[in-house]
């Protein structure tokens, strides 16, 4: 066996020049720092956009509204009157179509959504509110998810704006709605 | 002030769904029973639409720019004989006010954007009130929405 085999040159590495290795060094680098940046932006997930935070909110704050008509109906549909448990479903359904369209304007990592910490509880066993006071509770409501929803246009996106004035609108015109409801219209 | 491009068209296609829906309930109001309730509701709606065109007009002159007249005669969606399209008449032009508006609502300009969207819910509620049901979408064209 040769005593220069395996011996190394000075300035050589492994059969690698100084300069070869400083070069893929420096080449390497840029990997390493993006590396670093990934794990750092999966360490760290940012704070929601103020536009997100609002469509989150109106999210839960619609999704309360649809259970709550679900609510409104169980009471009424013990009373038998056919026309009012209509009428409720119907509005309940447009809330219902309201929860569809926020939601398709939210595109949150791993299909999370907004949790629901605003549903109505039940009322408690044996205190059946009356008619008037159910259509009352839904009309006030009503009035205030309309105006929160105008209250919040400020810094939304043009057309996440429009749709929030539209569901606006829409929950207003369910106060003289709920307001004739006992007229059987 | 001085309006951009965008703002100023947004306010001249309000101030035109505007001015159409006050030819409109002319029309609509001149089929409905002399003093009869209807008849009061369709005057109350055409005050409100020549009050907002008026604050249009004003939003429209603050900017530097001329608010477009009102044409002599506006075509009509369907032909008005009976009272009962006098009211589908109604309905139809406060649609045609909520779409308008929601162009405001799409303005950066907070103050435009709230107005357009009280406007919208006006438009709505007027609307309700003659077709007798609710819209869950006031305004907004089906193809905007999202399956």
């Amino acid at each position: 066996m040769s005593g220069d085999r395996g011996r190394l040159a000075p300035g050589q590495v492994s059969g690698l020049s100084r300069r070869a290795l400083l070069t893929g060094a420096a080449a390497a680098l840029p990997l390493v720092l993006t590396a670093c940046k990934g794990v750092q932006a999966l360490g760290t997930p940012p704070p929601p956009a103020p536009d997100v935070r609002t469509l989150e909110a109106a999210i839960v704050a619609e999704r309360a509204m649809v259970a709550r008509y679900a609510e409104a109906v169980r009471q009424v549909r013990s009373a038998s009157d056919t026309a009012v448990v209509r009428m409720l479903m119907s509005i309940q359904g447009e809330h219902a179509e309201h929860l569809a369209q926020l939601q398709s304007r939210l595109t949150k990592p791993g299909g999370a959504s907004p949790s629901a910490s605003a549903s109505p509880s039940a009322s408690p066993a044996g205190a059946a509110p009356s008619l008037t006071s159910v259509l009352s509770g839904l009309k006030t409501a009503e009035t205030a998810a309309s105006d929160r929803y105008i209250a919040q246009l400020d810094g939304l996106p043009p057309s996440l704006a429009q749709l929030f004035a539209s569901i606006a609108a829409s929950e207003a015109t369910h106060v003289p709605y709920l307001h004739d409801a006992r007229r059987g219209r | 002030m001085t309006g951009s491009p965008a703002t100023m068209a947004a306010l001249q296609t309000a101030l035109a769904a505007e001015q159409a829906a006050s030819y409109g309930y002319g029309i609509a109001g001149a089929h409905l029973r002399q003093g009869s309730a209807r008849q009061a509701a369709a005057t109350t709606d055409w005050t409100a639409h020549l009050v907002a065109a008026e604050q249009l007009s004003s939003m429209i002159s603050a900017r530097g720019g001329t608010p477009a007249p009102a044409a002599v005669a506006y075509q009509l969606p369907s032909p008005v004989r009976t009272a009962a399209e006098a009211i589908t008449l109604a309905w139809t032009l406060e649609d045609a006010v909520a779409r308008a508006y929601l162009g405001l609502v799409a303005l950066p300009e907070l103050t435009l954007r709230r107005f357009g969207a009280d406007q919208v819910r006006a438009a709505a509620l007027r609307a309700e009130a003659w077709r007798g049901t609710t819209q869950a979408f006031p305004g907004l064209p089906p193809a905007s929405l999202r399956s």
